[in-house]
């Protein structure tokens, strides 16, 4: 699909990747005045790993996308320095999560070499979602004022992360059956189209999750993520705009009920709307990060000379505040192209593909990976209501790791099914 | 069937990538336009954090006596100490996370806080040559004159200014009542709310009629323009009426009979000095003021509020006499009569006044060096000789005698400023040795009495200090 690029180019982005992290190690050592030989041996392990990986694809299949490792592996190296810079405490876990990572990118991309035969067991998929989702809710235990976890023996997970890949799996499968009915059996009213029952309801159901997310977590961001890729891949199925409108109004008029309803989510819209009201209050933790971002301006402090700790739970949710302090809007700037890349990538991945099926696969991940980032960048610089979210591939987090490594694994897979026989 | 689907990814694949450029947008709003008004917003505690991190330079008297400095606490977070107390507390002023920074910690700031190093203007880069220590900074203050001072003024409230006349050198300076600034923090509301404005340099922010201190320019002014010499003889009759109006006097309404000039200058009178200041007018009285800078500001890093004229236009005759012997609309600085008394002290020229002699880096390299700057030449080492020779009058023989010590030829003028607040304030300026002056000070004690009873002798016990 690419004449462009060589498996070498890949392999020289990938050294890139290693340079970025040992450098970047290296940087905060120094400014910090000491250097720990074990972090720097984790390092060029996982430097090298990036190349093992880089030759297992090579030897699995020679055609899949070559962009998407090398953009995950400067992503990873990026978060490694940073959370090495914020909790060199937490290094070792991190280098360990990418390590997991990489193997489940690998295991995702060989598993999905017949990936079109997956649609198969749609309902399988769905019920795995909805069963993760669930298991939060039900059993889950709450750490840091998230009830999203889910503790097995020295284990932590956030189910949800691996929810999201199973319903995008579900509804690529669903919808590439059904996506005559959603396009055609419709009727007019006025300049909107009216989507027949059969195809409502599904729409009103997601919703109805979406909201339900919404009044027990709290959580419009959340809310807004599983909404806003479920919407956009019904639009991806059936190209019409009135899904888009009916969908965005519904979601609109549920979260003004919600906020009328719940004084909980009213004061998070409100500390979004206005947050010098309550800087050292509700708004503590977005005027924080707007400090953070302010103080770094365009060069940034350098790593190790800014004050990013000074934001609560910088190393998770408020980890792209901290890189946009220390490395400057030149940094931030730089990681976000870095994901409209990678976004951009999935998207071809789409375009390529052989089977309805496919195609939503790729471009429904292509959509979760877009909003997510989408959430919490925009969440942090207070284009939006702030959520905690993870920022894919840079937030310490090992579910979140592993989740984004498998997404990025089946769009491997899918880019691969779809170029072999071009 | 594919190519339809495939144009609605090429549509959500720009709608939802145009998100990310939206907040990307928004991003470089946050970090490029809004950066400055975030990153210095007082909530936000970086630039605390800054400071904390660089142990703040020290400050040194002229001697190399330590007069402010920085150590870590138990925390590790360094604080700052002023082993002097209130005794320099207006000078050096305070730094405080909580309530700002004032004084020479403020006009220095850059230097103490090391912030003045060139690597800031390279970004991130500048990082490797960040200073780990502020540098140092040596005033022109003697502290152990600054104590002699400090002691002679007692528990009075006023002001001492001492310079060097040759080179314009801040020696000492005085500002009663005062605070020790190593509990700043904890006496804040005693100290900020005090009726007294504790806080007020009243050295160079404290503004007072100059009274009869101010006759040493009339008596330059009229010799100038020759409206007198020294031969003249002048008649007090212990009154005078002006126009209608207007009746200047003596005190008591005692007669000083027939004087010339240096006797009426050594004995105070009134009227003598208020005839001589209305023939001058008021044209060449604001000519005066001018000569010797009174409305022209002289170094920032002093703090200094503006002295008030009186509206030289307006003036009627009486006004002007009143003027003239320091009373009516003037009001002056402490600083501003030391000046007035350096011209005549080194021939004629006023230096300005400075207080930071040297800014040093940790390691001792001189950065920057500060030495006598003229300011002004008010008059011809003539005339200030022969006002001079009377200001010695006024200390052997006239109202300044309790300024004077023992084999050393002091000059000076009293002054017995009439104010709405009270008793009249006690001044004295002057400067010895006359010949060879090493020291000019300013002596002003508000609501004392006489300048010749309360503010020569502290004048006085200065200028042995400092000739010892």
């Amino acid at each position: 699909m690419d004449n462009m690029l060589k498996t070498y180019d890949e392999l020289k982005l990938l050294v890139l990747a290693g340079l970025i992290l040992l450098a970047g190690l290296g940087t905060v050592s120094l400014a910090a005045g000491s250097l720990d030989s074990m972090v720097f041996a984790i390092a060029l392990a996982l430097a090298v790993s990036y190349i093992v990986v880089h030759y297992i694809l090579r030897w699995v299949g020679r055609s899949g996308d070559k962009l998407i490792l090398p953009v995950a592996a400067v992503l990873t190296s990026i978060g490694l320095v940073v959370v090495f810079r914020l909790k060199p405490e937490l290094f070792l876990m991190q280098a360990l999560w990418v390590a997991f990572g990489l193997v489940a990118f690998i295991l995702a991309a060989v598993a999905g070499r017949r990936v079109e035969l997956w649609a198969d067991y749609k309902y399988i998929w769905g019920a795995i979602g909805i069963i993760l989702l669930l298991s939060a809710e039900i059993f889950g235990v709450e750490i840091g004022g998230n009830k999203n976890w889910l503790i097995i023996g020295p284990i932590h997970l956030q189910p949800a992360e691996f929810a999201k890949l199973f319903i995008v799996m579900f509804f690529a499968a669903y919808l590439s059956e059904r996506r005559e009915l959603l396009a055609h059996d419709t009727k007019k009213i006025g300049p909107l189209v009216v989507p027949h029952k059969r195809v409502m309801a599904p729409l009103l159901a997601i919703w109805g999750i979406a909201m339900i997310i919404l009044v027990l977590e709290h959580d419009l961001g959340a809310a807004l993520l599983f909404f806003g890729t479920a919407l956009l891949m019904i639009y991806l199925a059936s190209g019409r705009y009135s899904y888009l409108i009916w969908g965005g109004g519904l979601f609109l008029l549920g979260s003004v009920a919600v906020y009328v309803l719940y004084h909980h989510v009213r004061a998070r819209i409100d500390s979004w709307l206005n947050p010098w009201a309550d800087p050292s209050g509700a708004s503590f933790q977005i005027v924080q990060s707007l400090f953070a971002l302010g103080s770094g301006g365009v060069m940034g402090s350098g790593l190790g000379y800014g004050f990013p700790n000074l934001i609560p739970e910088v190393h998770t949710d408020f980890i792209f505040s901290a890189i946009g302090e220390e490395l400057g809007l030149l940094g931030s700037g730089a990681v976000l192209l870095l994901y409209m890349i990678l976004v951009y990538r999935v998207f071809k991945v789409a375009l390529a593909a052989k089977t309805a099926f496919n195609i939503l696969l790729a471009g429904g991940l292509a959509i979760l990976l877009a909003l997510q980032t989408v959430v919490i960048v925009g969440g942090v610089t207070k284009f939006m209501p702030l959520t905690g979210v993870a920022l894919p591939l840079i937030s310490y987090g090992g579910s979140s790791m592993v989740a984004t490594f498998i997404l990025l694994g089946l769009v491997f897979a899918v880019s691969e099914a779809g170029g072999s026989d071009a | 069937m594919l190519d339809e689907l495939k144009a609605n990814v090429r549509k959500t694949a720009v709608f939802t990538i145009g998100i990310l450029v939206l907040v990307f947008c928004y991003l470089s709003y946050i970090q490029v336009v809004k950066s400055q008004a975030l990153a210095t917003n007082s909530l936000n505690k970086r630039a605390i954090q800054v400071a904390a991190r660089i142990e703040r330079g020290k400050i040194f008297d002229r001697n190399g006596q330590v007069l402010a400095f920085s150590e870590r606490d138990s925390d590790g977070k360094y604080e700052r100490h002023y082993p002097y107390g209130a005794m320099l507390a207006h000078v050096i002023g305070y730094s405080s996370t909580k309530y700002g920074i004032t004084g020479i910690e403020s006009s220095c700031n850059g230097d103490l806080a090391g912030m003045k190093n060139w690597g800031r203007y390279l970004g991130p880069i500048g990082n490797l040559w960040q200073p780990k220590t502020g540098n140092n900074v040596t005033l022109t203050i003697d502290a152990t004159l600054e104590e002699i001072a400090y002691r002679a003024l007692g528990n009075r409230r006023g002001a001492i200014v001492a310079l060097n006349p040759k080179t314009g050198a801040v020696l000492a300076m005085v500002s009663k009542p005062g605070f020790n600034p190593e509990n700043l923090e904890r006496d804040w509301e005693q100290i900020s709310s005090s009726p007294e404005s504790k806080l007020l340099n009243r050295g160079v922010q404290g503004l007072y009629p100059p009274g009869s201190t101010l006759k040493v320019m009339i008596a330059e002014s009229a010799l100038a323009e020759k409206i007198t010499d020294m031969k003249q003889t002048f008649t007090c009759e212990g009154a005078w009426k002006i126009g209608n109006d207007y009746e200047l006097t003596e005190e008591h309404r005692h007669a000083h009979g027939k004087i010339n000039l240096e006797e009426a200058l050594a004995v105070s009178c009134n009227i003598t000095f208020g005839k001589l200041t209305v023939d001058l007018g008021s044209k060449r009285l604001a000519d005066s003021f001018s000569r010797y800078g009174f409305n022209r500001p002289v170094n920032m890093e002093l703090e200094e509020v503006p002295v008030e004229l009186p509206d030289f236009k307006h003036l009627s005759d009486g006004e002007l006499a009143q003027t003239g012997i320091g009373q009516g609309g003037l009001l002056v600085t402490p600083l501003r009569m030391a000046m007035l008394a350096a011209a005549f002290a080194n021939n004629g020229s006023i230096m300005k006044p400075y207080v930071v002699s040297k800014v040093t880096a940790p390691d001792g390299t001189i950065i920057e060096e500060f030495s006598g700057q003229e300011f002004l030449t008010p008059t011809s080492p003539a005339l200030a000789k022969l006002v001079r020779q009377m200001m010695v009058a006024v200390v052997a023989e006239g109202t300044g005698s309790a300024a004077g010590i023992r084999g050393i030829k002091v000059a000076g003028k009293t002054g017995t400023a009439e104010n709405p607040h009270g008793e009249p304030h006690a001044w004295f300026i002057g400067f010895a040795p006359a010949d060879d002056a090493q020291i000019v000070v300013a002596v002003i004690i508000e609501n004392a009495g006489a300048g010749g009873e309360e503010a020569a002798p502290v004048a006085g016990q200065i200028f042995a200090g400092a000739l010892r």
